[in-house]
């Protein structure tokens, strides 16, 4: 099967959503897999817990895809990591991403926050 | 374009477990900072990362790429780890399996040995048909005069080929100390038709089959390496059989042993050597029958077509030359896997009814696995949910749980593997020391091992593994304990697999019953002859090449000094022992008898001596046994059986009565009881027994003894050999040792079928076992909610056992009617009891039934007797 066009039909709530994290947190630099983690974790303020059955799985794709470049480095802590670093063509990914999102929050809001119209009579 | 893709994923691999290392690492690294302890951090983080084989496994498949060999690599470690990770569970499967796959490539290694190889050596047996002529006999004599297949031979249209044999024994002179040998008289073209090449030498030569004196002789290579320590130079030399000198002139391929399964030959001659018998070369009738026939069809010929040829030449011959051919003439063909001549006809009775046992014994045991692997996959539903979640589809779940199946059953299938090497020669066991049968193992059993555990694992991975996967993933992952038992479908599936279990075992514990209450039968019925107190000994007298006068001192001699023998109580001679699985048979022509078309005319015959109806304690009802007097110089005299007196002479006297057989009349003066010939559930053959001193053949000397026989043997020998030192003896033995031969395969079909059914039982008491059990586990918490709400530990037992109950109950019923059916296939295998003996049916199902039951019981026990609150706590 074709890995592309796989991924492409699965563009799921879920699955979709966490790619644009991902790609959302790499913005403001290189990152590794942890520090994804705790990142999105401390913005949340503990409400999103990203898994790492789905964090790991999600890196590899998207560096797959080349939206994100990988190279070890050594940390603050003078471990070494393995630090996630966003490419161009992620930049626009996450562009797309990120107009979709805004659609589908539109579209979902404008069922939920609906004002009930005026009555005719 | 990868070069070398498995570097690659290598080296990956280990980047991925490093990345992991390091987020741990990490993590731990805050945790201390935030002041927790070294140890607590280590825990803490471990369980927030969650299973790290699953994790790993999951982010590999998204590098994709690769070749589907490295997926399928991918998959198998998965699948092996998963395996590991639940030895319990891994090794009970695989040992089951190996059994119940060992249980099948053992028969068919036995079959593969015997039926399917019936002429070791011969090329594309397959080919190969053997004849019968007449009525067609579970044990025929030889069908053919060498008249009769000549004119065959030349006659018909269908085969590529026809060779005649006649299987004997002579004795090897010459040597130091003279040795019983078996030999084939063949026709020239026997060699050449079985597609055997010479190993040293040549073999007959056309214009040699009918010349008489062309004293030439093949050794088969056993006997060229024991006898001959493998002289390559032994082709022209001279060696004397028999007193008489013959030329080697080729020696046979490393395992040929001759064309009548199971039995060997030594050595091949032309079938008048010597030229001392023209009479069997010129007649078509009158102990001119004497040879053994095989055809190889031409390529496109069915059997069917070749029998109707060689039948319509059979017509033309009968037809030219009536008095010879009087009775039943038409021409049948067997496949030789299921000749009647040799052991193949005992073989295709039996063997294929207890491969079709071990095939049962093998679905059994995939339900049993199955049932495990289901339970298994229950407790893993997380797991596949989080796998289906991440993308995986049902297609490739199902692969994943199959392949972990496969991986169980390729393993079984290895150690059955191993262990057929060893059981395939046990079949050796069974049979008497000098036979030549055996099991084999060859790339027939290696492939039949491997489909049947692949079959074995798509049955125990594959259905457990579709139903599993239809848990909607999204239910089973909010859910963790509720709707615990896996759904309704897994339930049903499970039950199902349960009721199999009973029901594929009930046929095997009744056919065991019976085929056990058979051998009883057998061994406690009663022969019509004295098998106790007798010896025999034969003394391989006529073929030693003395001459006639000295046979006839020799033997006098013998009766006289063994009948003087302290403990010898009568001695007599014999030239055929009852109930070892042959006989001697000639065309009978009763004077004054109208045969009914077709009818064979066919009796059995054997030539005693006087006081041989008196040792076996054969009551003559009617007339005289024989005595001293009946010699040569005395007419021709018979005693026939109550068979045959019936059947020839209904309500007359057969006393004076007239026979001719061999063309020669011979006179009833006696009617001797019917005794058994063969087997013991034979249908009764007329016979009719002549005196030895006028026709006896062969010489076995045969003592009723006032002791234990065995005691008397070595007296019997020496006393034997003081006449004459040169003089062979062999199979001294006592009778019941012999007529044993006759329940050979009753014990065989016993032992194997009562293995079969105890491994049968023992899946089905522990399949049920296990699926209440587990049940009963997973409703805990139900029980304890129905316990504190009042209900009795009465009620909890009922709740419990009544589900099973309900499964044994629908298993034995299918068990049943399952049963039925197994039970006609081996209806003619049985002695003594019905097929559906009532009694043996309702024994097996009290045992098959109580032993559920009581495995039902322990898990309802159990049940009851927890405590409410706790069992609401647990969960």
């Amino acid at each position: 099967m074709n890995e592309k066009d796989h991924y492409k039909n699965r563009i799921e709530l879920l699955q979709g959503t966490l790619d644009m994290l991902i790609l959302q947190t790499l913005q403001w630099g290189p990152q590794h897999g942890y520090g994804i983690v705790q990142a999105l974790r401390l913005q949340t303020g503990d409400v999103l817990q990203v898994e790492t059955g789905s964090l790991y799985p999600a890196l590899h794709r998207l560096e797959r895809q080349g939206w994100v470049q990988s190279e070890w480095k050594q940390s603050d802590s003078k471990q070494k990591a393995r630090y996630y670093r966003i490419t161009a063509k992620g930049k626009k990914q996450l562009a797309s991403d990120l107009d979709r999102w805004e659609q589908i929050v539109e579209a979902i809001g404008s069922v939920m926050y609906v004002k009930p119209k005026e009555s005719a009579s | 374009m990868k070069w070398f893709p498995s570097f690659g994923s290598q080296r990956r691999n280990r980047e991925l477990q490093e990345e992991i290392e390091a987020h741990l690492q990490m993590a731990i690294a805050d945790r201390v900072a935030r002041g927790e302890t070294e140890e607590a951090a280590r825990h803490a983080a471990a369980r927030e990362f969650g299973n790290i084989a699953l994790v790993q496994d999951v982010t590999r498949q998204m590098w994709g790429g690769g070749n589907w060999f490295e997926q399928l690599g991918r998959d198998l470690r998965y699948a092996l780890r998963q395996l590991r990770k639940n030895p319990g569970f891994s090794i009970t499967a695989t040992a089951m399996l190996a059994v119940a796959i060992c249980a099948n490539s053992t028969v068919f290694s036995w079959i593969d040995g015997t039926m399917l190889r019936p002429i070791p050596g011969a090329r594309d047996a397959g080919e190969l048909v053997s004849l019968q002529r007449g009525e067609r006999n579970f044990s025929p004599v030889p069908p053919l005069s060498y008249l009769d297949y000549r004119d065959l031979r030349e006659q018909n249209h269908t085969l590529a080929g026809i060779l005649a044999y006649h299987h004997d024994w002579i004795t090897l002179t010459g040597g130091a100390q003279p040795e019983r040998v078996f030999i084939a008289n063949v026709s020239a073209n026997y060699f050449d038709v079985l597609g055997i090449k010479p190993m040293l030498g040549r073999f007959f030569l056309a214009e040699e089959e009918t010349k008489p004196s062309v004293p030439n002789v093949v050794l088969s290579y056993s006997l060229w390496k024991t006898r001959y320590a493998e002289d390559r130079a032994i082709v022209g030399k001279s060696i004397e059989i028999a007193r008489h000198p013959l030329t080697v002139i080729g020696v046979a391929p490393e395992g040929v042993v001759g064309a009548m399964p199971g039995l060997r030959d030594d050595l091949w001659v032309t079938l008048d050597p010597l030229g001392t018998d023209p009479w069997r070369m010129t007649h078509r009738s009158g102990g001119a029958v004497w040879l053994n026939v095989i055809g190889r069809l031409r390529p496109g010929v069915s059997r069917g077509q070749a029998a109707q040829d060689l039948d319509s030449v059979m017509h033309n011959i009968v037809a030219a030359y009536p008095n010879d051919h009087l009775g039943a003439n038409q021409i049948t063909l067997d496949p030789m896997w299921r000749s009647p001549f040799g052991a193949n006809g005992y073989m295709a009775a039996t063997l294929p009814v207890l491969l079709a046992f071990a095939a049962v014994v093998l679905l059994l045991t995939c339900a049993n696995v199955a049932t495990l692997t289901l339970v298994r996959f229950v407790s893993r539903r997380r797991e596949l949910a989080i796998r289906q979640s991440l993308g995986a589809n049902r297609i490739q779940l199902v692969w994943q749980m199959v392949l972990e199946g496969m991986v169980l059953s390729i393993v079984a299938g290895a150690v059955a593997l191993g262990l057929t090497s060893w059981t395939s020669k046990t079949f050796a066991w069974f049979l008497p020391a000098s036979s030549i049968l055996n099991g084999s193992m060859d790339h027939n059993v290696v492939i039949g091992i491997a489909v049947s555990s692949l079959l074995a694992g798509m049955l125990c991975g594959a259905l457990p593994a579709w139903r599993s996967s239809h848990a909607p993933a999204i239910e089973v992952l909010k859910a963790e304990s509720a709707s615990i038992s896996g759904g309704s479908r897994n339930r049903k599936l499970l039950s199902g697999l349960v009721v199999a279990q009973i029901a594929l075992s009930l046929p095997l514990l009744i056919c065991s019953g019976l085929f056990l209450r058979t051998l009883r039968n057998l061994a406690s019925a009663n022969p019509g002859f004295e098998q106790d107190h007798i010896l025999t000994a034969t003394v391989g007298l006529n073929i030693a090449g003395y001459s006639h006068d000295e046979v006839q001192l020799i033997r006098h001699k013998i009766l006289d000094r063994v009948s003087a023998l302290p403990g010898v109580k009568v001695a007599s001679f014999t030239d055929w022992i009852p109930m070892t699985l042959g006989h001697k048979g000639e065309d009978a022509y009763p004077e004054g008898y109208v045969p009914h078309p077709h009818e064979s005319l066919q009796v059995y015959h054997a030539e005693v001596a006087p006081r041989y109806f008196e040792s076996l304690h054969i009551p003559i009802l009617e007339g005289r046994e024989f005595t001293p007097d009946d010699d040569e110089k005395a007419p021709r005299v018979l005693i026939v059986d109550q068979t045959a007196a019936r059947r020839y002479w209904p309500g007359q006297d057969p006393l004076g009565k007239n026979l001719r057989i061999w063309g020669r009349l011979f006179t009833v003066v006696g009617v001797a009881r019917n005794s058994t010939h063969m087997f013991v559930n034979e249908s009764p053959e007329p016979m009719v027994y002549m005196s030895f001193f006028q026709e006896g053949y062969e010489t076995i000397v045969q003592v009723e003894t006032e002791g234990n026989p065995v005691d008397l043997a070595p007296a019997v020998e020496n006393t034997i050999h003081q006449i004459d030192t040169r003089l062979p003896v062999f199979e001294v033995r006592p009778m019941r040792e012999s007529t044993q031969m006759a329940s050979i395969f009753a014990v065989i079909q016993s032992t194997l079928a009562g293995m079969f059914a105890l491994i049968g039982l023992v899946l089905a008491v522990t399949g049920i076992y296990g699926v209440v059990a587990y049940r009963t586990q997973m409703r805990t918490h139900e029980i304890g909610v129905r316990m504190a709400l009042g209900a009795s530990r009465v009620d909890v037992l009922r709740l419990v056992l009544s589900q099973g109950v309900w499964l044994t109950g629908v298993g034995l019923a299918l068990g049943l009617a399952f049963a039925l059916v197994l039970t006609r296939l081996i209806a003619r295998l049985l002695y003594g009891i019905g097929a559906n003996d009532p009694v043996t049916v309702a024994s097996v199902i009290t045992l098959l039934g109580a032993m559920s039951l009581a495995a039902c019981y322990l898990p309802a026990h159990r049940a009851m007797r927890r405590n409410p609150v706790k069992a609401i706590r647990e969960l």
